[in-house]
């Protein structure tokens, strides 16, 4: 297997099912591609399909179900089927978003919100550390678009996600969209976000499309990334410099060369960037 | 840990069985009510069940249509809410469910699709097994052929049904022949799920071939599963049989032993 271990600074995009076939075919030139954990558990087929990507392409291995804040015991069948899933793999990075999704006997497949307080610091800080022992590697953890906030957090996520680095080492998955659709429905600082976390542990960008419905942004990842968030992705480069930029399309599909186009704008910032600072 | 217990227990209770939000959630935010935020919440809970049933059941979305099909999905999610966080696992109990769903009754053959449908959705995911290297099996002496027992691989099931099921699920595969008839009378089918070169497929086996198969399958030598099939089905032809297991990559091992 190639030394696909590190992401490279550059642009990359998720890799979903409609485009394995047409990604192993013609090798497209792409910086990295991610993929969601779960979708390569069972192993089997899918498995298979992502070994063979992963001999031309560095993998990021993005997850969707660990649930650090769940208020239950982490899942442990979940967490042994990732390690498998690393070992097999080889990843470049490995990241989870900062939210929960099990509580009251309910496993509610989402990426939910919960209070910032420091009994939660307490509890998810515990958790990172058991996943990265159980990994043998730092996690990534990604900063969640929510469409609602709790009257007793104690802080912001931005300073939970600095405190959560600190205690852990973790590093942090920096979602512009997110906070971009934090700003608009919860009224979250940004200029306060992107100072309060330690530009060190950022180690990767996501960028993507949301929708509207009834006032709220929702985080659906259907669509172009809008011109705001373009933006805000060059404020914060500005901030805390350039970083590995996934390019996220969750439903709604489209074409590969249209992906791969909203890569390309993603890599022309880079590379921008890269050129400001020479 | 209590305090955050407490606020993602109820947090869950709202989006799953739409109690009240609690009033530690902010009421309202820039351009709306948490109202509005609490039905996103509950319509992505069910629409990603919704999602996940579409995407292991694709030809019961096709034989009932998108409509009933959400319909049939909200009422599934009622009775079955997800035990895990991976969504891959989510709609095992469909074709039960099916049995005893009212407004399904007509389609009589539809639980049974959704057995087959479950069945490749679980192939799909089975693990990946080297399959038999053929010159190991040739170094084995003939006289003990009869004490080998075959190893089957973990993705390959069978499905029997009353109803032709087999054909029903070719009929609506992507890029299917859209003029065909499928006698619901033409008698009981055996389908053989497998995957090869990372397709899940789906084949009728005549009863023959489906017995030998299952006893393999239940650890049964071959000696004494070949003796049970011609007991049943003189016809059964082993050499053609043997080469269909191997040419399908069907077989993964094998060990000389005591039948279990």
């Amino acid at each position: 297997m190639p030394a696909n271990d590190t992401l490279p600074c550059t642009a990359g995009i998720g890799l979903r099912a409609p485009h394995y076939r047409e990604v192993l075919r013609d090798l497209p030139k792409l910086g990295w591609v991610e993929v969601h954990n779960e979708n390569f558990f069972g192993g089997g087929a899918p498995l298979h399909t992502l070994l063979k990507v992963r001999e031309h392409y560095p993998v990021s291995l993005h997850g969707v179900g660990m649930g650090l804040a769940s208020a239950t015991p982490l899942d442990d069948a979940h967490l042994s089927a990732l390690r498998k899933l690393c070992d097999a793999v080889q990843p470049a990075s490995v990241s989870e978003h900062l939210c929960w999704n099990t509580a009251a006997g309910l496993v509610i497949n989402d990426l939910l919100p919960f209070p910032y307080t420091n009994n939660a610091l307490e509890h998810v800080a515990r958790r990172v550390e058991q996943v990265q022992e159980k990994l043998g590697r730092q996690l990534l953890v990604e900063n969640l678009s929510s469409y609602l906030s709790f009257t007793h957090s104690e802080m912001t996520e931005g300073e939970f996600l600095a405190e959560l680095t600190r205690r852990t080492g973790c590093g942090i998955l920096f979602d512009v969209e997110n906070l971009y659709v934090n700003v608009r429905n919860l009224g979250v600082d940004a200029e306060a976000f992107i100072k309060v976390i330690p530009a060190d542990a950022v180690k990767e960008y996501h960028l993507a499309g949301f929708s509207e419905r009834d006032g709220c942004l929702v985080d659906t990842h259907n669509r172009p990334v809008y011109a705001e968030v373009w933006e805000l992705y060059e404020t914060v480069l500005r901030h805390i410099g350039p970083r590995p930029t996934l390019i996220e399309w969750d439903s709604d599909i489209p074409a590969l060369p249209v992906l791969m186009a909203e890569a390309a704008k993603a890599q022309q910032r880079l590379e921008e960037h890269d050129a400001c600072i020479a | 840990m209590l305090a955050l217990h407490e606020d993602l227990h109820a947090f869950a209770n709202t989006i799953v069985h739409g109690d009240a939000a609690s009033p530690q959630i902010v009421p309202s935010y820039i351009n709306y009510s948490a109202e509005i935020a609490v039905d996103i919440y509950r319509n992505n809970y069910r629409g990603n069940l919704h999602d996940a049933l579409a995407g292991a059941y694709p030809v019961i979305k096709q034989l009932v249509g998108d409509n009933f099909f959400r319909f049939m999905a909200g009422k599934y999610t009622d009775v079955y809410p997800s035990r895990s966080a991976n969504l891959h696992h989510y709609g095992a109990e469909l074709a039960t469910f099916l049995t005893a769903f009212a407004p399904a009754q007509e389609l009589v053959y539809l639980a049974d699709v959704a057995v087959l449908e479950w069945t490749c959705h679980v192939a799909y995911f089975a693990d990946d097994i080297a399959t038999l290297d053929i010159n190991r099996l040739a170094l084995i002496p003939p006289e003990q052929y009869p004490e080998l027992i075959l190893h089957i691989h973990p993705a390959c099931r069978m499905v029997r049904s009353r109803y032709p099921v087999a054909a029903i699920w070719r009929a609506h595969q992507p890029g299917a022949d859209c003029d065909f008839h499928i006698d619901l009378d033409s008698g009981p089918c055996i389908a053989l799920v497998n995957r090869q070169a990372d397709a899940v497929q789906v084949e009728e086996l005549r009863e023959n071939f489906s017995a030998w198969l299952q006893a393999m399958q239940d650890g049964i030598s071959m000696g004494a599963a070949i003796d049970a099939t011609l007991a049943r089905y003189p016809d059964f032809d082993l050499a053609t049989s043997l080469q269909k297991l191997v040419a399908q990559n069907i077989l993964t091992g094998f060990n000389l032993g005591v039948s279990i």
